[in-house]
């Protein structure tokens, strides 16, 4: 389907060559550095790599032997299949109430928004006063009712420490989605109406197919966002509390090349989540291309 | 929208550029600087005392720009001496100074790293002593070195007592220093039916009191195992060795050291198994727990001497005022003793910092001097006072000049055990810093559920760790 | 679509509503902490700052300490930047990848899915040592560490930003762009005068999360600003807080300062998400 006006590659290069000079120059240039890195001897973020490891493969052998990081691969997986299905999920709900009420949408839109913009240390002290065992909110409603203290951090450990991460940013899906929203014209509402498509039918049969590559792009990040998402979990569970059961592969990495200053095996730790990251993403993408296109 | 979009960029740039021209990087500061400035000349080496007179600056032709930086940042206590030291140095000498100081976070010691490595240091710092400094030990200069040309510089401190490098050699002035101890709250103590512990607090006499809060349906330590096993880990060793054998690492699992070691392990075990720490220990960062013991749920907390300041600022609502009687409800002692080789009296403690000169600047014929100056005056006799106050050791010849009328109640006790230690042991934990060391604290946890023994802790830590 | 409420109305305005309030609790929660006494915050959580649980001390200890107005404009500066030019190149290397067909386009896809994934903190250092080879990094000099901060930002925000505005623009009808085409517009014409009006909302959604992410990029911000006569609104209170671990009540006051601009930049360009929907009336 491609036009007349696209069939000259002319201008290709003009449209193409500064964002992806800046690409090749910031961000791939110092990723080959750093796989270059992952078969080097580097203790200490900023020092120079002292040698090549023997054998020069030893980190990626050692990936597959860590039980820590066996843990965050089980654990970013979870992660991975929450935000996809909860965070963009939520969010193309709320997106869709929120093109439908009458009033108040912009009072919606402003609101869902805060989660995003307030730092994760703070966002993190909040949860933690939530979950906290001794006087945390939650446990002072439950004493209130007659109930125990609960060791949240504990015994639900990895549910809170999902849960937050997958509240604060729906915010960041409801905003795209809203977005891809306003594309779809009143006219074509206004024809199905006529068609007597209305409500359900109208979202399913209009409304879903338009949103359609916009519910992709929202996949990609998604599937990338939890491959990353370091901060809110690191602050609310550092060093994989309670004994090594929270690790993500975000945090693992940050944990080895900051905390253990073993930068070399931070470094095979990002290969591995970025070639992991490109395969569920192309897979995400070919899925969703079959069913619906 | 591209008039908009190219005209927003080159304005922002523009900007950006301007804002640069208009402020000279040069350190902001708060205060005026004091007028004094003898002591900046009076510690001027001898050759250069002889070039310049001592009541007059050096022209402005000679002035240069120092970059400087320290850990005296952020919410430091020292800041603000720190600041007004920065004052009256430039106002003394007409040289300038661009202050990158920073809270030393994880961030902040890889940025270091990276500036040593990528020759952009600062050209003078106040950074640790331990492995923090052995990646750039040969882009700085010791003491020795720079004494060959400034026979005078650091003269007022002691050697024995000043900080050591990984490579045992000398090359940071100290300037204050850490002590680690058990702080109390009395309300705690008082609900529980428990006595102030004395001056000879003992192990046992401990566990008796910690059994008694716990029952009383109270915390009786205050402690997280995620993010800070550090101070359990050091001082639970130290009941294990004496202050003659406290900084002898392992070199084998069967020898004296590691046999300390294991033991002190499995007395941090012993009270975890007894349950006087929090239930939690395991699940909550130390920040979180540390609010036990601020709000009078928790009986001890052991750590640092910077810890004195926390419990003066959550005593009061306003730091104009110090609420008294609050803070009086805080106090410190010694950590209690197992009748081993330590006495109760015997402190972990020393200095962990100080200012090193680099070679880079040393090098620059412009800076030498100036740098030399700049330490020599940080390090005075008077500033030393002033940044060390009453709550730290330092490495004074002559100790440091304090005014009692300034100080709390939690300083003076805090001066009262000082001033009774029979030793200032220096912690073994430095001397060890590295990823084998980090990766045994991450596995204390397992130590302490029982998945990893007290040896086998050890064993790996020895098997990781190699001396520098 | 005019009438009386109905039942599903109602139900999503509750529905709405429950959710509204989860994200507005904990803005009112650090909001309301800014204003209470620090040693309240932990102990009384909950409470309104009025009465005797009201005080200003937080925000006159931060304002004591620091050079707030500087710091603000410093980070308009970095962060306006890198929303400008990101919006700008990326939207021109989108419109490329969505209409243009040729080789080595399906690569550059993954190269872009790819590079979204890279941690900072692994790209760091080389970025330094190169920044620095060119002499902008570590130089000293304020404007120069501002723009050596701004370019590793407007690169690590193309990213996300091509593939959103790609999506949009994927989706956009044709139509337009070939009745311009048939007037003799070229491409470069065709991007200004039809994709970037009609794309406007995703424009401004793009420009929002780049702006939102340049100004809380604390770990670019702590390599690349130094001295405090460089520092942002970001850096200047991270390093008020700190040390200060248990001091919550400087901490709230903090967030609260560097809250308020994004909350203002995203009200502004808000509008122009509304806007799109209104002014871009298309033809399906």
């Amino acid at each position: 389907m491609e036009s007349m006006i696209y069939k000259k590659k002319g201008p290709l290069f003009l449209f193409l060559v500064p964002a992806f000079v800046f690409i090749i120059v910031y961000l791939f240039y110092p990723f080959i550095v750093n796989i270059i890195n992952s078969f080097s001897v580097i203790q200490g973020l900023g020092n120079l790599p002292a040698g090549v490891n023997a054998p020069w493969y030893q980190n990626y052998v050692r990936l597959f032997q860590d039980q820590k990081f066996k843990t965050a691969l089980v654990n970013t997986l979870w992660m991975l299949a929450g935000t996809v299905v909860f965070q963009v999920g939520l969010a193309l709900l709320l997106s869709l109430m929120v093109d439908n009420i009458r009033k108040g949408a912009q009072f919606y839109r402003t609101v869902y928004f805060f989660p995003i913009v307030i730092s994760a240390a703070a966002l993190g002290l909040l949860f933690n006063m939530m979950f906290m065992m001794q006087g945390g909110m939650i446990n002072q409603v439950l004493a209130g009712l007659g109930t125990k203290a609960v060791n949240w951090k504990e015994k639900f450990s990895i549910q809170t420490m999902l849960i937050p991460v997958m509240w604060q940013y729906v915010g960041f899906y409801f905003v795209i989605i809203v977005t891809g929203l306003n594309n779809i014209s009143e006219d074509i509402y206004e024809a199905a109406k006529i068609d007597g498509a209305d409500g359900i039918k109208r979202v399913r049969y209009i409304t879903l197919p338009l949103l359609f590559n916009v519910l992709c792009t929202c996949v990609t990040l998604s599937v990338t966002g939890a491959l990353k998402v370091f901060d809110l979990p690191w602050i609310m569970f550092p060093n994989g509390m309670p004994v090594d059961s929270t690790w993500l592969t975000g945090t693992y990495m940050y944990y080895s090349t900051f905390n253990l200053g073993d930068v070399d095996y931070g470094s095979a730790i990002a290969v591995f989540i970025v070639a992991l990251g490109v395969i569920i993403a192309r897979l995400a993408n070919t899925l969703l291309k079959e069913k619906d296109y | 929208m591209k008039k908009f979009l190219a005209g927003m960029l080159s304005l922002t740039f523009a900007l950006g550029l301007t804002a640069g021209c208009s402020s000279a990087p040069t350190a902001e500061s708060s205060s005026p600087p004091p007028a004094e400035s003898e002591q900046a000349t009076s510690d001027q080496p001898a050759e250069q005392s002889a070039e310049q007179s001592a009541d007059q600056p050096p022209d402005a032709a000679q002035a240069v720009t120092l970059n400087v930086f320290s850990t005296y940042a952020g919410s430091d206590g020292n800041a603000p001496n720190y600041q007004d030291a920065l004052a009256a140095w430039q106002q003394g000498t007409g040289n300038k100074i661009n202050d990158t100081s920073a809270t030393a976070d994880e961030t902040v010691k890889g940025r270091i790293r990276t500036d040593f490595s990528a020759g952009s240091e600062p050209d003078v710092l106040f950074y640790f002593t331990g492995a923090d400094a052995s990646s750039f030990l040969d882009k700085v200069l010791t003491v020795d070195e720079i004494r060959a040309q400034y026979p005078s510089y650091a003269t007022n401190m002691r050697e024995d007592t000043s900080p050591k490098a990984t490579d045992g050699k000398w090359y940071a002035v100290p300037v204050n220093g850490y002590w680690e101890n058990l702080f109390v709250n009395k309300k705690v103590l008082d609900a529980a039916g428990v006595s102030l512990p004395d001056a000879g607090y003992t192990w046992d006499q401990f566990l008796i009191d910690c059994q008694k809060i716990k029952d009383a349906g109270l915390t009786p330590i205050a402690a997280s195992f995620v993010d800070v096993p550090h101070y359990w880990w050091e001082l639970s060793i130290f009941n294990n060795t004496s202050p003659a054998t406290h900084n002898t690492i392992p070199q084998d699992i069967n020898d004296d050291a590691a046999k300390a070691w294991i033991a002190g392990m499995n007395d941090i075990k012993a009270v975890y198994d007894k349950g006087f720490f929090p239930e939690n220990a395991l699940s909550a960062k130390d920040e979180e727990l540390q609010e036990l013991f601020f709000t009078d749920q928790a009986a001890f907390l052991l750590d640092g001497s910077w810890r004195a300041n926390t419990i003066v600022t959550r005593a009061s609502d306003d730091d104009e005022k110090i609420d008294e009687a609050r803070l009086a409800e805080f106090t410190v002692v010694n950590f209690p003793d197992k009748g081993l080789g330590r006495k109760s009296t015997d402190v972990i403690g020393g200095m962990s910092s100080g200012w090193y000169i680099t070679r880079k600047a040393w090098d620059d014929p412009a800076k030498q001097a100036a740098v030399v100056d700049f330490v020599t005056f940080m390090s005075s006799d008077e500033q030393v006072s002033k940044f060390a106050g009453a709550n730290s050791a330092t490495a004074l010849q002559n100790g440091v000049t304090v005014d009692e009328a300034t100080l709390n109640s939690l300083n003076k006790e805090v001066i009262a055990i000082i001033n009774a230690a029979t030793a200032f042991t220096p912690a073994v934990q430095d001397a060890v810093s590295g990823d084998a060391r980090d990766a045994m604290f991450q596995a204390i946890p397992q130590m302490l559920t029982g998945s990893v023994t007290a040896d086998q802790l050890i064993g790996d830590f020895i098997a990781a760790f190699t001396p520098a | 679509m005019k009438g009386k409420f109905s039942i599903s109305q109602t139900i999503m305005y509750i529905l709405l509503s429950l959710w509204a309030l989860t994200t507005l609790f904990p803005f009112v929660w650090v909001v309301n902490n800014s204003f209470k006494p620090r040693n309240l915050i932990i102990t009384d959580t909950f409470a309104p700052a009025a009465g005797d649980k009201f005080t200003m001390a937080n925000y006159t200890l931060a304002f004591k300490r620091i050079n707030i107005g500087g710091a603000y404009l410093r980070s308009l500066i970095v962060s306006v930047s890198v929303m400008a030019a990101v919006v700008l190149l990326a939207g021109l290397a989108a419109y490329a990848l969505a209409r243009y067909q040729f080789k080595g386009r399906a690569l550059l896809d993954s190269l872009i899915v790819a590079s979204m994934m890279f941690p900072v903190f692994c790209t760091i250092i080389p970025v330094f040592t190169m920044q620095k080879s060119w002499g902008i990094a570590s130089s000293g000099h304020a404007g120069l560490s501002l723009l050596s901060t701004a370019l590793p930002q407007i690169a690590g925000n193309l990213t996300f930003a091509i593939i959103i505005l790609r999506g949009y623009i994927r989706g956009l009808p044709i139509d337009l762009e070939e009745s311009a085409y048939l007037e003799g517009c070229s491409a470069i014409q065709i991007f200004f005068k039809i994709i970037v009006p009609i794309a406007k909302p995703s424009f401004a959604t793009v420009a929002i999360f780049s702006f939102l992410w340049s100004y809380n990029d604390l770990f670019t911000q702590m390599f690349f600003l130094r001295s405090k006569a460089e520092f942002t609104i970001t850096r200047l209170l991270n390093e008020l807080t700190s040390m200060e671990g248990t001091n919550y009540g400087l901490m709230a006051a903090a967030v609260t300062l560097v809250v308020i601009p994004v909350l203002i930049v995203y009200i502004f360009l808000q509008k122009y998400i509304i806007k799109g929907m209104t002014a871009g009336a298309l033809k399906g």
